[in-house]
């Protein structure tokens, strides 16, 4: 198991190295990024002062070695817009990020679980079309069209749910208000539900399909039959024998899942006005804040691999014909 | 054998009751009768008045910081922190009279020593402020310093006389000295402390800005207690948060959604004439010579001819959601000059001035090829705009291409004026005085002339208004420069763009032509 972990952990030390430089090499893709600091009105000397006190008239090498040395340090510069520094931004408003994508991660798990073993144990049925026929509906919907139609039905029609808007509760409790970040919670869930199914349908949908085939295999295999024709109730055979091995592939995709969510959240944050960092990179892109850009899309990668290490960790003790691969 | 898990299906629909039953304590976010809440699409992007930046920083600042005057939506300009002002002789010296025991939001006294360190704050370059009172205001004024009289008198020093000056320096966002020079940059841009009707509460990024009335500001007439302005980017969804009652006020309401909000019985659309002038540029830069029509372009004969190619009400009517007139320069009204009539759409006319100006028709029925660059997403339906008008010129045989660009793309272009050979644009503007709009282009180089206009009479005639005291002789030149512009014209004249508020209907607020949204006087019905 050390060698493995060992050598994963390199392979995401080369991963994370090669975002850095991605990510260093966009705020020169413009040209000279001088001109994002000054105004349109400043004078050359200006100009050449600001290039110097940013070190952009360094050699690119010079300038990546001092862009990781400030990584290192937690500091990515200033946001051009805002004068705070970028990596703040971005923690400021992760929390917020957090707490939607395991939200969805949560609903689209436990729903896709059950409907994955129903479609499976029902293979063949109406209820198996139907379960597919809306798993397939559900990976095909864009999701900002999902979002507002959920606002337009859910929130606005029905007045089920609040139509927009964002209830703290890990930022509360990082700060140390525990109290306050328990009692939000039931009213978190009500602003949470709408964008975390608007992000999490097509996992839902993906999972339900992958829980099913899984599961169908695992049906056909012989310690199923002898299962069965030892006796055993359908429901041991289901959820004993068959179940906990049709999950190896699901939990696999946990890892992908948190990644593939966060990409989501960049257009169901502006659907659901939510404080997130999707919002957050939209319009830093827009007004070309590029070191917010660039914190992000750091900040995003270290979670996203970091988490991915984890997964592949546990996949590994799970089984250990992973690591001897 | 049973293949019916039941367990799982309980399962599963305990998971669903969870998920969807039991949120359903759901909405209690509505507005109660102290509380208003506005809903913008951009938030913020810092808290320091030396550095406002946009539209949705100055409407809640305008509401935190006193100015020296008021510009009113009429136009008018009236006494505020200051009740009074006088322009020295060789018109370079603007002497203000501060209003007696005013204070900042902490307590602290607001004298002349405050005012004038609120310009000259915003004026040092150490500072870097960019936006609208270090880039426009100070350069616009010719700003050269400030002196402090006594107690109550501030005087701006410029180099020129600006018969604006009063409005422009009414621009300016007052604060404290003390406060504001025991914080460094950073953590100005944080810790707003005020001088005006509402104080700072809170500030979550891209989610709301809490402001709290202040008790005892006299200066001003105001009714709600606290002002939410949340941030709600997508159109749809502010609509639907208007509709359901959690907000009072959202702007840029979607042409396509008006008839939705009006008939909801909950609030209404109030459509205004904007004051931001719509125009397509005609590129006179160099960096253009080499590209398809630029030649053509640069005749006088050319540029009106097409002036004639636009059916401008249309566009207004089909693709904007509204009527609306043509404009004939880029002053708004009621400042432009009355003599002169918006170009008709008149495509046979058209044709017939491009004949005379030496480009006829082909055998394919091309006079001549251009391009016409535009943006998606800053202006009202902009890219189909953009195609519309494309669609005309090629009507009339110039063979336009639209080249769209995503408005992030395209800003970064209309700085540096690399757009041409022709452009579509919009440009902030005015309703208290012609000057104003007419500062767009007040010298060959100005960073807001993106033509590289040169007409030298117009410069000529801009100049020699710095001489000029008497109303009535600079409304004649006024009037002279206006009929240069329509008759030699660097822009195809266009619209100045409606804009569309949703209010609710429990709300006595009227919305204002210049974009402002100010709301300190708005009451219950």
């Amino acid at each position: 198991m050390g060698p493995y972990i060992v050598q994963r952990l390199l392979q995401s030390v080369f991963v994370i190295i090669g975002v850095t430089l991605l990510s260093f090499l966009t705020i020169h893709l413009d040209g000279d990024p001088t001109y994002l600091y000054v105004s349109e009105r400043a004078s050359q000397e200006e100009i050449e002062a600001t290039r110097a006190k940013l070190g952009f008239d360094k050699p690119l090498t010079e300038q990546y070695f001092s862009f990781i040395s400030g990584l290192m340090r937690g500091d990515l510069g200033m946001s051009i817009r805002s004068r705070q520094p970028a990596v703040d931004l971005v923690m400021q408003r992760l929390p917020a990020t957090l707490e939607l994508t395991l939200f969805a991660m949560l609903i689209s798990t436990l729903v896709a679980i059950p409907i994955g073993i129903i479609s499976a144990v029902r293979r063949g049925t109406p209820t198996d079309g139907g379960i597919m026929l809306v798993a397939m509906f559900g990976q095909s919907i864009p999701g900002f069209w999902l979002g507002i139609m959920l606002i337009l039905s859910v929130g606005l029609q029905l007045k089920w749910l609040p139509i927009s808007g964002h209830v703290p509760v890990i930022d509360l409790m990082l700060q140390g208000d525990w109290g306050q970040a328990l009692s939000n919670i039931p009213k978190a869930i009500t602003f949470l539900i709408m964008p975390a199914i608007t992000i999490g349908l097509f996992s839902l949908s993906r999972n339900a399909r992958l829980v099913r085939s899984s599961m169908l295999e695992v049906l056909s295999q012989d310690y199923v039959v002898t299962a069965r024709s030892k006796g055993l109730s359908e429901r041991v055979v289901i959820i004993k024998h068959a179940f906990r091995n049709a999950l190896i592939p699901v939990v696999t995709m946990l890892g992908l899942e948190f990644g593939f969510l966060l990409s989501g959240v960049v257009v169901t944050e502006t659907v659901f006005s939510w404080p997130g960092v999707g919002r957050l990179v939209t319009n830093a892109i827009t007004q070309r804040d590029i070191p917010v850009v660039q914190a992000s899309v750091v900040v995003f990668a270290v979670l996203f691999i970091g988490l991915n290490l984890i997964v592949d960790i546990i996949y590994a003790q799970l089984d250990p014909r992973i690591r001897l691969r | 054998m049973s293949r019916n898990p039941s367990r799982l299906g309980k399962l599963f629909l305990l998971t669903l009751l969870l998920v969807l039953i039991v949120p359903v304590i759901a909405n209690a976010q509505t507005s109660d009768e102290n509380t208003l809440v506005i809903a913008q699409s951009v938030d913020i992007g810092q808290l320091d008045p030396a550095s406002v930046n946009s539209r949705s920083e100055s409407n809640i600042f305008y509401h935190m910081y006193g100015t020296l005057f008021e510009i009113g939506d009429d136009g008018s300009i009236t006494p505020y922190l200051a009740s009074a002002y006088k322009v020295s002789e060789d018109g370079k010296e603007w002497t203000f009279t501060l209003n007696e025991g005013l204070t900042c939001h902490d307590g602290e006294a607001l004298t002349a020593e405050d005012a004038a360190y609120s310009f000259e704050r915003a004026a040092d370059p150490a500072n870097a402020f960019t936006g609208n009172t270090a880039g426009f205001v100070l350069p616009a004024v010719g700003y050269l310093g400030t002196r402090v009289d006594d107690e109550l008198n501030v005087t701006i020093l410029t180099d020129r006389y600006q018969s604006i000056g009063l409005g422009l320096l009414s621009e300016v966002y007052i604060h404290c000295k003390d406060s504001y020079s025991a914080m460094t940059l950073e953590e100005a841009a944080q810790n707003p402390i005020g001088s005006g009707p509402y104080k700072f509460v809170e500030w979550v990024p891209d989610d709301h800005v809490t402001l709290a009335k202040i008790d005892g500001f006299t200066l001003r007439e105001t009714t709600f207690a606290t002002q939410i302005w949340r941030v709600i980017p997508e159109a749809s969804t502010r609509v639907a948060e208007l509709i359901a009652g959690n907000v009072d006020v959202i702007g840029n309401v979607p042409p396509d959604q008006v008839e939705a909000v009006n008939g909801s019985g909950v609030a209404s659309v109030q459509a205004v004439q904007g004051t931001r002038r719509i125009y397509v540029g005609f590129q006179f830069g160099e960096n253009f010579k080499d590209a398809p029509g630029y030649d053509a372009l640069q005749k006088t004969d050319v540029r009106v001819a097409l002036q004639y190619a636009i059916d401008v009400p249309t566009i207004c009517a089909a693709l904007l959601g509204t009527e609306c007139t043509r404009a004939t320069g880029l002053v708004n009204d009621p400042n432009g000059n009355p003599n002169l009539q918006p170009y008709p759409y008149d495509p046979v006319k058209a044709g017939e001035l491009l004949d005379a100006a030496g480009y006829p028709k082909d055998a394919n029925g091309v006079r001549f090829e251009t391009t016409l660059m535009g943006p998606r997403g800053r202006y009202l339906n902009d890219a189909n705009v953009v195609q519309a008008i494309a669609q005309y010129l090629t009507d009339v045989g110039v063979v336009t291409t639209a080249d769209i660009r995503d408005w992030a793309d395209y800003r970064q272009l209309t700085g540096p004026k690399e757009v041409g050979p022709m452009f579509f644009l919009g440009s902030g503007g005015g309703t208290w005085n012609a000057l104003y709009d007419m500062a767009d282009l007040s010298a060959p180089d100005a960073g807001t002339n993106y033509t590289n206009w040169q007409n030298e009479e117009w410069f000529t005639l801009w100049n020699s208004l710095a001489d000029i005291r008497d109303a009535g002789q600079e409304r004649e030149v006024i009037n002279k420069m206006l009929e240069v512009f329509y008759n030699d014209p660097p822009w195809l004249l266009l619209y100045f763009q409606p804009d569309f508020y949703g209010v609710s209907n429990r709300l006595d607020w009227q919305a204002r032509r210049d974009e402002q949204i100010v709301i300190y006087n708005a009451k219950l019905k």
